[in-house]
């Protein structure tokens, strides 16, 4: 037995397997997609002349505009809401929850539900959030609200409530990774330094789990650009976004449309993650260079 | 290195509410527990203004957790902790006059070595010029300025250990704790590093509470030397107190080179008091009152202390069989094997001849003067 060598023919040969996968599931699709997205002419064929007549379209409809502007408004609100209460949760679990089976019991009470896919859990909200829902029946009985509240579902806020509930372990689950990594040490020094306990969080907690924030934002961003299923559950069809447009399009048999808001939306999601990568070298953590 | 080369204001009287100035730390009664486990009981000392303090014990002793609660880290259960003749007890660790070393230094790893040094001076809202030209002449003085600039992550053991040491001496503390410093030093290293210290030490006239279980740091630097063991303090002193006159069994046999002898008192005579042991009856030598006949008591003797050309003046004798020689250059180390499983020393200066050899009978002697009866000093 030899160790394998870096630039070896059989590194190539072992990573033959996961690229051909990835070239048939992820690069060919895309670059299919993005062909379609420049089909012009009447007529859906590979012989169609290529041109950006769909984009022009696109670009030129209000609509499209605001649902546009309106994806990237909620996906932010959601960054704020998630990461805000992920790292919460993850300083409450890392620094505050000392016995380890209560660690533990907290921290599967919060990942078990993620056992359960998606769109599963969004249709549980349902029940939850209409009009004769489980909240609107507690508020009821505690006489917060004589009538109940209709603004739960099919509605932004109920949208985002699940949303909330969906991704917040997202965020949270990166910062838990990296709080759990710094040493004790490093906050008794700083307090001996005569840091008193917000300025130990400002300057030695917070910087250090900054990569994990923005691995949970990016994490969140991408799940949230590409949830159709919630907003369809819970929304209803009153609410829609970038994501939703590429499902109307596609059950409208516009394959081009569809395309162009599907190229479009990888393009927002790219920037996204290029933008956070300028913030954290994923590639270099844990090497506390 | 060449820290604090400008005077220090140690006119801490200048500052008002200190009562007892002349003391830089005392510990009353201190103790400690976790859940069932007592980790420091009764701990009480004094340290001097400028004084260079080791806490000496094997691991669990509490050493650690004594520091820590001078530091704030821990708060003791029982006791007061008097920083600078000022009740410090129950203040949080940023409100004490203190800075501490941590046993693998504790640097930021995502600042520079700079903002590592500076970092103290901030917290106490010094002006930024001031800032940087302090930091500037630390780093100087401390020979790391060339790398100001790097990350603690690219530094070697001696390198990171020098930037410990500046960012906790930088705001001039009253007190710097120290827990195992240079415990994570390559070996070779160590030594020149303690004679850094101490001479850092003296210059700067901040007091150093040095905890180690390593027994030739704490003798070779320590002014005062505190041994520890099962939570308490078995003894303290001067290094040569310590190694002279072993308070207890513990720190006797903690010390290296002291044969450790248990028997019973058998009465006294012309100042000496008979001790029967399962070697034997010795002659120890007792100031002041001399315990009762039969309760159990111990007594130790150096291994240099020790000869095998027994003479009148030695009356107690051993005859035992010579199970190793160690050769250390300055001295010869005999061990033997004794009747009770224990093992006897004896050094025999290196310059001098071998005498023994290996898997000789010998008669090992004594004299009295030399035997150290516990429970008697300190």
């Amino acid at each position: 037995m030899s160790t394998i060598r870096v630039r070896s023919s059989a590194s190539y040969w072992l990573a033959l397997p996961a690229t051909v996968w990835m070239l048939v599931v992820v690069v060919v699709p895309i670059v299919l997609l993005a062909w379609v997205s420049l089909w012009g002419g009447r007529s859906l064929s590979p012989t169609s002349p290529l041109t950006f007549d769909n984009y022009a379209k696109f670009f030129a409809n209000k609509t499209y505009i605001d649902l546009a502007l309106s994806t990237i408004g909620h996906v932010l609100l959601l960054m704020g809401l998630t990461g805000l209460l992920g790292y919460c949760i993850a300083y409450f679990l890392v620094m505050k929850v000392r016995s380890p089976i209560w660690r533990l019991v907290l921290f599967l009470a919060f990942v078990v539900p993620f056992w359960t896919s998606t769109l599963i859990r969004a249709i549980a909200w349902v029940p939850f959030l209409g009009v004769n829902g489980v909240i609107n029946r507690i508020l009821l009985a505690l006489g917060a609200t004589h009538a109940p509240i209709e603004a739960f579902l099919y509605s932004r806020t109920g949208i985002t409530m699940a949303q909330v509930s969906l991704y917040t372990m997202m965020a949270a689950g990166p910062v838990v990774y990296m709080l759990n990594a710094i040493a004790p040490q490093l906050r008794e020094a700083a307090m001996t330094l005569k840091a008193p306990p917000f300025v130990v969080f400002r300057r030695i907690v917070l910087p250090l789990t900054l990569p994990g924030i923005v691995i949970g934002q990016v994490l969140v961003f991408l799940n949230v650009m590409s949830d159709f299923a919630t907003v369809a559950t819970v929304g209803g069809n009153k609410h829609a976004l970038l994501s939703n447009l590429v499902l109307l399009f596609y059950e409208g048999s516009q394959i081009r449309a569809a395309s162009v808001v599907a190229v479009l939306l990888m393009l927002c999601m790219l920037v996204g993650v290029v933008a956070a990568m300028r913030v954290v070298d994923i590639r270099r953590l844990g090497t506390d260079r | 290195m060449d820290i604090l080369a400008q005077p220090i204001e140690v006119d801490s009287a200048a500052k008002p509410g200190f009562a007892r100035p002349q003391l830089d730390l005392e510990l009353r009664n201190i103790r400690k527990r976790y859940g069932d486990f007592i980790a420091v009981d009764g701990v009480s000392l004094k340290v001097r203004k400028g004084q260079f303090v080791c806490l000496l014990g094997p691991s669990g002793c509490g050493k650690t957790t004594t520091l820590r609660c001078v530091a704030g880290l821990e708060e003791p259960d029982e006791g007061d902790i008097l920083i600078g003749g000022k009740e410090a007890t129950r203040d949080p660790p940023w409100q004490r006059d203190i800075a501490m070393m941590f046993q693998d230094f504790a640097l930021f790893p995502h600042m520079t070595v700079a903002k590592n040094v500076a970092f103290g001076l901030e917290m106490l809202k010094r002006p930024k010029a001031e800032i940087t030209a302090r930091v500037d002449q630390v780093l100087k003085s401390f020979e790391i300025a060339a790398l100001a600039n790097r990350k603690p992550g690219s530094l070697s053991g001696g390198q990171r250990q020098r930037v410990a040491l500046a960012r906790a001496m930088i705001t001039e503390p009253r007190l710097l704790l120290l827990d195992e410093p240079i415990g994570a030093l390559d070996y070779s290293l160590r030594e020149t590093v303690m004679l850094e210290l101490k001479l850092l030490q003296k210059r700067s006239g901040i007091s150093f509470i040095w905890v180690t279980h390593d027994q030739n740091e704490a003798f070779s630097l320590g002014d005062l030397v505190v041994v520890m063991n099962h939570a308490r303090i078995e003894q303290m002193g001067t290094p040569e107190e310590i190694l002279q006159r072993p308070a207890t069994a513990f720190v006797a046999g903690f010390v290296q080179g002291n044969n450790v002898f248990h028997g019973r008192a058998a009465g006294t005579s012309d100042g000496l008091l008979a001790v029967d042991t399962a070697l034997g009856r010795f002659h120890v030598s007792s100031s002041g009152s001399a315990p009762a006949a039969g309760t159990a008591v111990s007594f130790s003797v150096r291994a240099e202390k020790m000869t095998d050309l027994v003479g009148d003046e030695h009356g107690n004798r051993v005859s035992a069989r010579c199970s190793a020689i160690e050769f250390f250059g300055s001295v010869r180390r005999h061990l033997f094997e004794r009747s009770d499983g224990e093992v006897l020393k004896y050094d025999q200066f290196g310059a001098q001849a071998a005498r023994i050899e290996l898997g000789q009978l010998v008669t090992i002697g004594w004299r009295a003067d030399d035997t150290v009866l516990h429970g008697m000093a300190g």
